[in-house]
């Protein structure tokens, strides 16, 4: 450990000194994006498997919301999909990894895209606007995110489904153009009577003059291009002249549009899309009906294309989602479930509701994902290898891949023989990663995303000033699943481009798997959608033991702020024994999940709760739980409950705050003994204390 | 707006010319305040705020309006418009903040323009000020084209507690504080008081007595460590304290007053508890007089700074407030919600109490808006460039602005601009009204009265004086006619492809309410407003539409397809529950769904009070 911390001290040093600048990591922006697409995208077709990052602008939209260990499957769900509609996805990283079996490395090309949701074709409003968690700004300003190109520069993007949905918007608003033209303007005032009036005499001393003078144009141009406001100009539209007209108000223009109409058959009022997205407004001379309605038509098209195209401008960033996922690429990311639920909202389309739809929906669009933290806690090879340190991606990254150059540079013959090589290309030159990684071990100890656990923080921030980009995560991510594959003992020398990474039979059993919860430890199948939970993790012995049942799970929100958890604990104690309560969670100071030993005390709770809160007599004042009672306030519910709060779109700072929000009005919510015996005999089962429950609350009182 | 936009242009290139022959820049120096230099800066702006008549004040916002029915609209009354606005000011951050102290002497204004830049950072690690906030990618777009810097407002933005927040986080971070001397004694005192001083203060003679005999010995450090370590004293700032637990506020003072006795060499601290009451009160024990100067003088400097750093950006606001100078703003309900809800404490339900509160902290609040409505009455001022040249085309009032240089003179910032043309418009505005602006100072009542006439309007749409003005419908009846919120019906579930007047056509064959005089707007793309200009009309309705058996033809039609109404009260409740969908017609719907509507009867006559005659400009809407 000393080893690498002054590897580090020294190669940070000479990272400042001489790489900074010429580090290999291609940034893209709105600028270059179109080129940048170009490379890419014959990087990825040959590819064998590509790692991806994203920087987000949060995690969670309120405290409560944050990763808890009391999250079931469900509610977990229901977080991520919070965060991923809530925050923006400001840098995605994209790194495709190739096997060069001349050099007998992996060569690999970081793409660092900056993108900004710039809504350059109106879609529904709830992407016009996107939350931003204080701290995670802070975060990433400290680590120099650069927000002005973010903003100013970014590529923006549209989803799948905000594709198709401004298409149909475009079908229906042409429809209508082409119906509406039969509408007509009434007329209201004296104003616009007069000057429709004028109007008319106005055109039709203009279509007259063209009529006689189709010799001589010059005439014409003499009687009305003197016109003192401008507001008539001579000019050709699609092989016909026509007047455009400039200055009127839009209710003029309607009125102009309806003489035109009304009284001229061979005259069109066509609006034309400018170059300078304003529009301009022209009266066309045609031949005949047939021609105008001809000409109607072409514009209406023409239109029509300008509009598509536009949307297809829009598309943006998505060009390289819909690339990863045409080419079926196995997809490398380092507990990326957050990253997949980010990559669906924005570029596929609005997240279902269950987790079991979304892994469906991913599946579809990415055939193979492999998890680098699901790998390195699963198999045991790569367990043994890392001996119980730390699985984020910096610290992975650290102790997976620095062995490499230890071997060749001190020239020691520790792990020699079970080193990758990386490489990554420049325009210039090869990066050999022996040198590379030692940089990035030494820049980028930490992992973008932020994880919510406030320890990480803190376990991190020592390293500061430091840059840490997507597109060097996803190099990361890259970098330890080439190193997992070469401690599982595949051999890339014998590895044929054909063959795909995901279907080798040692990634098989951990391809397409997730953390759904790191912190429970729930692993979904993306290709079944089946969930289960990870067996064999040491690393919170004691809490794995007594589990979590969701069922004996009471949740109490709106009491005094001030309310200690120990003395919650201690009040309900009191009340239902003092094995009743096997453990407590502050969601934040107004709420807390208090787990029970058996789910019957749920129920008692609840209406020991609600009787308390109805009757007022001296004897419910000096009842234990009168102090967590105090403030009339106080709420309880079962589980289900924080299920249904976390559904909703709103996000409070306080959970108290929160359910009022919601709408909840009532303050207990009963819940019925139901199946009683069975859930007896699971507690049998369980050998738990079923001891003193209500006898010990008589007792008390 | 297309046809009039060469003709503004013009107008915008000629008022260049005139300026850039006052300033060869065209733009003023600025003076940037970020972090770095917040704390230099806070002395010049208090002078400048104090030797100036009023404040100019202009934020830049992350965002406006989460929807498009969300913004603030003409059909709006105060409740609503101040609810959408209270929504605004809760979800959206400030990120940029101009101040501009000015004076108006005649012609010429002296202006001393700042520019914050204000990240709510965290600075104590307490998810303040603010956990969260929402962007709304156009405003954050519109203000990079304007060149603001996102980089440094990140990086170096200055951060900030609002008032409550404060307190909140000085009990979170419980440091003792230097107990406030009693002035007056406290009422009789109780058997139990008594008893409980005496004990206190024979306590107290006796450690005194005991610190005192130790320090004078003459002992080894060693043994006098020693001691302290089985004695268990406690030191504070390497003086010899003793806790004294209390239980209650009442005796936390009895034991401060108590101790006045002893105020030669003791000074009192209060140690709080976390839910703000006091924990207990600590007693330390000065050598003399001036050590105990000292310690106070030092607590109170460790006070001030710790509180600094708590408030931030907050003390520019504080100052402006304690000066009681008239403010000047653009907008001023968007910009004091979210002055408000920032930087003084949550904002408060109902528009009424909003007041009340910003009066304490801000007297007098000048629109000017609602200056330029006196001369232009059709117009809102959305720009203040073409509100200055429209004044330029109309009117001849040469206004010079003086910027006293305190900016580096070759930093080029485009923005923030806004604040020192606020101070141009409104001198103009009164030179053309003819009020002086000199006279607030001077308290010369009858001027002074003439620009409150103006002041503390909240309501966008509203006029200077609170009735219809009848003496001024002729001019305005071209395009603005009144109508009571009675006569507003507001129609959903017609689909997203109908246009207002298609819509009204439909409506026309429908109902034989819709046989008189009406108008349909749309609201978003969800929903449509309906005005009756015949009172009466809306009611006929609205009876019909919860009545099935009176349906009839296209209308119950379009009903079974999906058509809703409701009158101005369930819109009103949407906004008061804060049910902010993103279309209006969720939002109704659910206004509809809400229990309280049961009580339907009673809010309804409620409402016909509080809702007065408002104006409604059919170009706006």
């Amino acid at each position: 450990m000393r080893k690498h911390q002054w590897l580090r001290t020294t190669l940070s040093r000479a990272y400042y000194c001489s790489f900074s600048s010429s580090f290999p990591l291609k940034h893209v922006t709105q600028s270059n994006f179109e080129s940048a697409v170009a490379d890419l995208k014959t990087h990825l077709k040959a590819a064998d498997f590509v790692a991806i990052d994203l920087e987000m602008t949060g995690v969670a939209s309120a405290p409560w919301r944050e990763s808890l260990e009391f999250d079931r499957f469900d509610v977990k769900y229901l977080k991520v999909k919070d965060s991923a509609e809530k925050f923006a996805v400001v840098q995605f990283g994209v790194c495709p990894f190739r096997w060069d079996p001349l050099r007998l490395s992996f060569i690999a090309h970081p793409h660092n895209f900056y993108i900004f949701p710039r809504q350059e074709v109106p879609t529904d409003s709830s992407s016009c606007e996107f939350l931003c968690q204080t701290t995670s700004m802070d975060f990433l300003a400290k680590y120099h995110f650069d927000f002005n190109a973010c903003i100013r520069q970014g590529v923006s993007y549209l989803s799948r489904w905000q594709e198709d949905e401004a298409l149909r918007r475009l079908n229906l608003r042409y429809e209508d153009e082409l119906s509406e033209q039969a509408r007509d303007v009434p007329l209201f005032s004296i104003t616009d009577i007069l000057f429709s009036e004028r109007m008319k005499n106005r055109l039709r001393e203009w279509r007259d003059g063209l009529l006689k003078d189709t010799s001589g144009g010059s005439q014409l141009e003499g009687s009305f291009l003197n016109d003192s406001n401008q507001q008539f100009q001579n000019i050709f539209y699609k092989m016909r002249p026509a007047l455009s007209l400039n200055g009127f108000t839009s209710h003029q223009r309607r009125l102009i549009q309806s003489v035109t109409k009304k009284h001229f058959k061979d005259l069109a009022f066509v609006r034309v899309e400018g170059e300078s997205s304003c529009s301009q407004q022209l009266v066309v001379y045609t031949d005949s009906e047939s021609d105008r309605d001809l000409l109607k038509k072409e514009v209406m098209d023409d239109y029509r294309r300008q509009a598509e195209m536009k949307i297809k401008a829009a598309i943006g960033f998505r060009h390289v989602i819909d690339l990863l996922s045409s080419e079926k690429k196995l997809i490398i990311g380092h507990n990326c479930f957050l990253d997949l639920a980010h990559v669906h909202s924005k570029f596929l389309g609005p997240l279902p509701l269950e987790a079991e739809e979304f892994v469906h929906s991913v599946n579809k669009c990415f055939p193979y994902i492999i998890d680098t933290k699901i790998l390195l806690n699963t198999n045991n090879i790569l367990k043994q290898r890392m001996n119980k340190s730390k699985t984020s991606l910096s610290s992975a990254f650290l102790s997976l891949c620095p062995q490499i150059a230890f071997a060749s540079n001190e020239s020691c013959n520790l792990t020699f023989s079970s080193s990758v090589k990386v490489e990554i290309t420049s325009k210039k030159d090869f990066w050999g990663i022996n040198v590379l990684m030692h940089l990035l071990g030494a820049c980028f100890v930490f992992k973008s995303k932020f994880c919510s656990s406030k320890s990480q923080h803190k376990s991190s921030s020592w390293i500061s000033g430091v840059k840490h980009e997507a597109g060097y995560d996803a190099f990361m991510t890259g970098c330890i699943f080439a190193q997992a594959c070469n401690l599982l003992g595949i051999d890339f020398k014998l590895y044929s481009p054909s063959e795909n990474l995901a279907c080798n039979e040692r990634l098989q059993k951990h391809a397409n798997l997730l953390y759904l919860s790191w912190i429970n430890g729930d692993i979904i199948d993306l290709s079944t959608g089946h969930r289960t939970a990870e067996s064999l993790r040491c690393r919170d012995l004691k809490k794995w033991q007594t589990g979590i049942l969701f069922e004996n799970i009471v949740l109490i929100w709106g009491f005094p702020s001030d309310l200690k958890t120990a003395v919650i604990k201690d009040r309900i104690s009191k009340v239902f024994g003092p094995t009743s309560v096997t453990s407590i969670c502050r969601l934040d100071e107004t709420a807390v999940f208090v787990q029970f030993s058996k789910s019957k005390l749920v129920a008692d709770f609840l209406l020991v709760k609600e009787t308390l809160d109805r009757s007022n007599d001296a004897f419910s004042v000096l009842h234990p739980l009168s102090t967590i009672l105090e403030g009339g306030s106080t709420c309880a519910a079962s589980y289900e409950t924080y299920k249904d709060i976390c559904s909703s779109p709103l996000s409070k700072v306080l959970f108290a705050d929160q359910a009022q929000a919601v709408g909840i009005r009532w303050k207990t919510k009963l819940v019925e003994r139901k199946e009683e015996i069975e859930i007896e005999e699971q507690d049998n089962f369980r050998e738990e204390n079923a001891a003193n429950t209500i006898s010990v609350y008589v007792e008390q009182n | 707006m297309v046809a009039v936009s060469p003709l503004l242009q013009r107008r915008l290139l000629s008022t260049g010319v005139t300026k850039t022959h006052h300033k060869p820049h065209q733009q003023w120096n600025i003076k940037q305040v970020k972090k770095s230099n917040f704390a230099d800066t806070l002395e010049d702006i208090k002078s400048h705020v104090s030797n100036s008549d009023f404040v100019a004040v202009s934020l830049q916002n992350t965002g406006f309006y989460a929807a498009p029915w969300q913004r603030v609209s003409p059909f709006d009354t105060a409740d609503t418009a101040y609810l959408k606005a209270k929504y605004a000011a809760e979800r959206f951050q400030v990120l940029h903040f101009a101040v501009c102290p000015f004076t108006v002497r005649a012609s010429k204004v002296t202006a001393y323009p700042y520019n914050f830049h204000l990240f709510p950072r965290a600075e104590l690690k307490m998810e303040m000020p603010s956990y969260s906030f929402y962007c709304q990618t156009s405003s954050l777009i519109s203000m990079a084209r304007q060149g603001f810097d996102f980089n440094s407002c990140i990086n170096d933005g200055i951060s900030y507690l609002s008032r409550e927040q404060e307190s909140a986080a000085k009990i979170q971070i419980g440091n003792p504080i230097l107990a406030k001397n009693v002035t007056e004694s406290t009422s009789i005192h109780s058997i139990a008081d008594s008893v409980f001083i005496e004990r206190i203060k024979s306590h107290i003679k006796n450690w005194k007595k005991t610190c005192k005999e130790t320090s004078t010995r003459k002992e080894d450090a060693l043994v006098r460590s020693l001691r302290k370590l089985v004695l268990g004293n406690e030191e504070y700032d390497s003086r010899p304290c003793m806790n004294i637990d209390v239980c209650s506020e009442r005796q936390a003072q009895l034991v401060v007053e108590m101790l006045q006795e002893f105020a030669d060499d003791v000074v009192p601290l209060i140690i709080p508890a976390k839910g703000g009451a006091t924990w207990a009160v600590r007693v330390v024990l000065t050598s003399s007089k001036e050590d105990k100067d000292l310690l106070q003088g030092k607590l109170q400097n460790d006070e001030q700074e710790l509180l600094k750093k708590i408030r931030g950006f907050r003390e520019v606001i504080d100052l402006i407030s304690a000066s009681q100078k008239p403010v000047v703003t653009h907008g001023s309900l968007n910009d004091l919600t979210f002055i408000h809800s920032k930087f003084i404490a949550p904002l408060p339900p109902t528009v009424d109490e909003f007041m009340c509160s910003l009066r304490l902290a801000f007297p007098l609040v000048i629109d000017v808006n609602n200056l330029m409505k006196e001369i232009s009455p059709m117009r809102k001022v959305t720009n203040i460039p073409v509100a200055i040249s429209q004044l330029k085309n109309r009117f001849f009032t040469p206004i010079d602005m003086e910027i006293p240089c305190q900016a580096m003179e070759n930093e080029d910032t485009i923005h923030g601009q806004n604040v020192v043309k606020i101070c141009e418009l409104f001198a103009k505005l009164c030179s053309i009204l003819k009020i002086n602006p000199a006279a607030v100072q001077s308290d010369e009542e009858k001027q002074a009265s003439a620009l409150e006439a103006y002041a503390n309007i909240f309501s966008p749409f509203c006029t200077a004086s609170e009735e219809p003005i009848n003496g001024d419908v002729k001019i305005w009846a071209n395009n603005t006619r009144t109508v009571s919120c009675e006569d507003l019906v507001f129609l959903w579930g017609f689909g997203d492809r109908v246009t207002s007047g298609v819509l009204k056509g439909l409506l026309q064959e429908s109902h034989e309410a819709f046989s008189k005089e009406f108008d349909v707007r749309l609201v978003d793309n969800s929903c449509a407003i309906v005005i009756f200009w015949r009172c009466g009309l809306s009611e006929t309705f609205l009876n019909t539409m919860n009545k099935c058996s009176d349906m009839r033809g296209p209308l119950r039609e379009m009903v079974s397809e999906g058509l809703r109404a409701a009158g101005y009260e369930t819109y009103n409740r949407a906004c008061r529950l804060g049910l902010w969908e993103s279309r209006l017609a969720d939002s109704l719907d659910r206004a509809l769904a809400d229990p309280d509507s049961a009580s339907k009867a009673d809010s309804k006559t409620k409402s016909s009070d509080i809702c007065n005659e408002w104006i409604i400009n059919l170009d706006d809407l």
